[in-house]
């Protein structure tokens, strides 16, 4: 947030658009990472189709020379592989934008107000290696030389991306990548940016996914077990743990289904281990049972749902927000758990290691929603200095444990029961801030049992009345004792003070609306932008300073129902505009600040109060 | 100081009814921990929904009492993440044959170290007689009152065909005999079940004596290596065999685990384990 430039020099955006399985996301992800090696920040989009191979697939890199929010909202250069990649994406380019299409498949349009540049791509890629594989390649050597980027970084990308293939499927590659550069070369293209190599930025920064910084989060947070099943789009994540736990010495196992991985983690964390599993929502609801009995046992543990689009097998690879009311409130009866939501590829890390922080000390299931577009984005994050992480005495307060972020790490720990005190041991003692000293097996004399039945303080089974009471009182006592550190963080709003509007979202959404925020400020428009991180329990005091002084509120969600707003209304009797958006694809900042704008002259005209 | 039986025996006083064969388990169960000598802060038993599920209550162990038909791949997650642990998992026969079946067989592919102990009596008892995969052909019970029309499951084949390390069946009612099976299966290094018949005295349709009449122990020079053997003799009805049917040696999951660790590190580390440092910088 505080180096947020409104004004910035060099903020492009570049859209690839083919046929699945033609490697356009592929070819994109080698641009962005030569664009990573530069001193400018990246930022990814992709959406590709169900199916192995066919249909629509796209990927969008954004390069700015700093901090970057969204995917942005129009593109300056596409590039069109196919007839279909022109039809769908050509209204999303600017006017004066350039066009590279392949002449021999795309039929323009009339009335184009673009550069254009044909590259025959079938043909040269036919030429070149004799068969029609690699058209992505030819196009990363054309962008590769219409961004100044020398020939030889183009090279070692290929080599290092298809070294492993063997040596002609490299020789087949770089003849195909010196086609495409050779193309820009003989044409004398434009070059209106150049991607400079900056090796010392290249040091300090990755250039990793949503998903991968979840796993990166996880391991950071001493997590060393994960049991999962796969499903698109939270695959990559379970993909990138399995890669990692061995190296760190922890354990990655597949299971046969998501009820198999939850429970192993259950088994897991009994055994006083942190544990994690990565689902999307068809999973989530799979893994219900297992949740509840997660809350019922007061057991630590990271669930990670990567939202797409429901309901029912409904759209795995396209993203929405439509999983927040199963996560807060799905399963029988009430069991508590914590909500988090991340909203940008770096929070996905330290809101992964938050919710170890959260699960181990209020001993309870934290989900962790994000969604396939965060998923699957990529961009440059920063790497956290290892000296800012602290793992914390089991003694230090709640309250005092900080906020990860990067400049400072803290690594919490459950609360045990002390070894010298476990004579007549309660592993359910209702406690003033309902959180119960814990052991875990290997601690003589610390036996208990942890059952799904009501229990009493000793974990005996009971079904009296005032003993049901009591334990729902002592098990809900933990979020109110979570809501009241919440409280005291900084407040997680932006925006003038005096601004009348509103606008609340959660999760991935966060870029766009901020980008919305200071378009409508150049129009003279102001809003303040709420973003909770913590979803559930809120902390309803600050969200109520927040709400103070506004005429009107806009909740902002990617979903059919406004799931948010409904949670919203009900907990602070306010009737805000929701805006919705139930597409599959994210919502954009000209979309947001649409709706502001509509708003803003309802406000200015009638000078309603609607709160 | 030798540990004694009420070492293993916690405060809770079991709540079967009268008669029924699930004290008979309990008992052997901790008389083979005694006999083995392993410290109850060391043991972890995690039990299903069910008459038998309410076993761990009575356990002075580390005990999980989990969800219907769970107590498999959450037995699995103890064992994994704390491979020291003498793990237990116990269910009944709709517990482990019907809702959590299908975790067997991915247990088994993984030879997990840990003794899962299936309680059949035939019937759900909990919820006071309803038709379980194991009913016979024919019997009335709650909701088959015209009779079950549905073929009975054979699980010592089931578990056989799984490849399951250890195999053995047992009467519950016998509690030496089904002691010194528990013993040989704790003692196992993979995965051992016990698949154990348990009368249920409130709806019988097992009971004490006509199980003596139709069980006989697998003969003394049974090849426990021999597979087919084995499964000729876990089809047998009459008599139907109890004893260890089948037991083999392969790489436990924790073997497993351990050898992709090594693997991995040896081969892209030095054989050290990678620090967050590195972690992270691969992703640079």
């Amino acid at each position: 947030m505080d180096n947020l430039k409104n004004h910035s020099e060099v903020d492009f955006a570049i859209r690839i658009g083919g046929e699945g399985g033609e490697g356009v996301i592929s070819a994109g992800e080698l641009f962005a990472q030569v664009a990573a090696r530069t001193a400018y920040h990246v930022f990814t989009y992709i959406t590709y189709p169900a199916e192995i191979k066919g249909g629509f697939s796209m990927i969008q890199i954004r390069i700015r020379d700093g901090d970057i929010y969204s995917m942005g909202s129009l593109v300056d250069y596409l590039i069109a592989f196919n007839q279909q990649a022109y039809d769908q994406t050509i209204k999303d380019l600017k006017e004066g934008g350039t066009l590279i299409y392949d002449p021999d498949e795309v039929q323009l349009g009339n009335d184009l107000k673009a550069t254009c540049y044909p590259i025959p791509l079938t043909k040269l890629v036919t030429e070149a290696t004799g068969s029609k594989l690699g058209k992505n390649v030819v196009a990363l050597g054309t962008l590769g030389h219409l961004f100044g980027v020398e020939f030889g970084v183009l090279e070692q990308l290929i080599k290092d991306r298809y070294g492993a293939k063997g040596s002609d499927v490299i020789k087949n590659n770089l003849a195909a990548l010196k086609a495409g550069y050779l193309a820009g070369e003989e044409n004398k293209w434009e070059h209106k940016f150049q991607l400079e190599a900056d090796l010392e930025a290249k040091e300090h920064y990755m250039l990793i996914s949503g998903n991968e910084a979840v796993a990166l989060g996880a391991i950071a947070a001493g997590c060393r077990f994960v049991a999962g099943y796969p499903i698109t789009p939270a695959t990559p994540i379970f993909e990138t743990l399995t890669d990692l736990m061995p190296k760190v010495g922890g354990r990655a196992i597949q299971l046969e289904d998501e009820i198999a991985s939850l429970s192993a983690c259950i088994g897991a964390s009994f055994a006083g281990e942190k544990a994690i599993t990565p689902t999307s929502g068809p999973g989530l609801q799979l893994m219900g049972e297992q949740l509840n009995l997660a809350s019922m046992l007061e057991l630590p543990l990271v669930i990670v749902d990567v939202q797409r689009g429901g309901p029912s097998t409904g759209l795995p690879t396209k993203t929405e927000q439509s999983d927040l009311k199963f996560a807060i409130y799905g399963t029988a009866g009430e069991a508590p758990r914590v909500i988090l939501a991340p909203s940008s590829v770096g929070d996905c890390f330290y809101q992964t290691i938050r919710a170890f922080n959260i699960a181990e000390r209020m001993q309870m299931p934290v989900i962790i929603l994000t969604d396939q577009s965060i998923g699957y984005r990529k961009a440059t994050v920063r790497i956290p200095d290892l000296t800012k992480i602290i793992e914390v005495d089991s003694s230090k307060p709640d309250a005092e444990i900080s906020i990860p972020s990067p400049e400072k790490i803290e690594i919490a720990t459950r609360m045990l029961a002390d070894p010298e005190k476990l004579n007549g041991y309660k592993r359910y003692l209702d406690t003033v801030d309902g959180v119960s000293p814990i052991t875990s097996p290997g601690l003589e004399g610390g036996q208990y049992l942890s059952g799904g039945l009501e229990h009493d303080e000793t974990g005996k089974a009971s079904s009296f009345p005032e003993n049901h009471l009591k334990m729902m009182r002592k098990r809900f006592k933990k979020l109110e004792t979570l809501s009241d550190i919440l409280e005291k963080n900084p407040p997680e709003h932006e925006g003038p003070d005096e601004a009348k509007i509103g606008v609340i979202g959660w999760g991935s959404t966060e870029g766009a609306i901020r980008e919305a925020r200071l378009l409508a400020e150049k129009r003279g428009i102001l809003f303040r932008h709420l973003h909770p991180k913590v979803l559930s329990p809120l902390p309803e005091r600050q969200v109520r300073n927040f709400l103070s002084g506004l005429k009107q509120v806009i909740i902002v969600e990617e979903n059919f129902t406004g799931q948010f707003a409904h949670f919203i209304k009900a907990k602070f009797g306010i009737k805000p505009i929701e805006i919705h958006k139930s597409e599959g694809v994210p919502i954009t900042p000209e979309e947001i600040f649409n709706g502001v704008e509509k708003v803003a002259r309802i406000v200015d005209e009638k000078n309603i109060a609607r709160l | 100081m030798k540990r004694t039986l009420q070492d293993y025996k916690s405060v809770i006083e079991p709540v079967w009814c009268p008669g029924c064969g699930d004290f008979g388990i309990l008992i052997s169960l901790q008389r083979a921990l005694m006999n083995l000598d392993i410290a109850p802060e060391n043991i972890v038993t995690v039990s299903g929904i069910g008459c038998s599920g309410r076993l761990s209550h009575f356990m002075n162990t580390y005990s999980l009492h989990g969800t219907h038909g769970r107590a498999v791949p959450t037995a699995l997650g103890a064992k994994a993440a704390h491979p020291e642990l003498t793990v237990f998992a116990v269910g009944g026969d709709g517990d482990g044959l019907g809702i959590g079946g299908g975790h067997i067989s991915h247990a088994s592919r993984k030879n997990v170290d840990f003794t899962y102990l299936l309680i059949d009596n035939q019937i759900y008892g909990l919820t006071k007689g309803q038709t379980s995969p194991t009913s016979p052909f024919g019997v009335k019970t709650k909701t088959s009152p015209h009779g079950v029309f549905e073929d009975t499951l054979s699980a010592i084949p089931i578990f056989l065909a799984y490849d399951v390390s250890f195999v053995a069946r047992a009467n519950g009612v016998d509690t030496k005999s089904l002691t010194e099976i528990l013993m040989e299966a704790i003692s196992h290094k993979g995965m051992s079940i016990v698949y154990i018949l348990s009368p249920c005295r409130t709806f019988p349709l097992l009971d004490a004596k006509g199980l003596k009449a139709i069980l006989q122990p697998l003969p003394e020079d049974h090849p426990r290596g021999d597979k087919l053997v084995a499964m000729e003799r876990a089809y047998s009805d009459t008599p139907i065999y109890t004893g260890i049917f089948y037991q083999v040696q392969k790489p436990t999951l924790e073997d497993r685990l351990q050898g992709v660790i090594k693997a991995v590190c040896d081969k892209t580390n030095g054989g050290k384990k990678y620090s967050l440092d590195k972690v992270l910088k691969s992703f640079a």
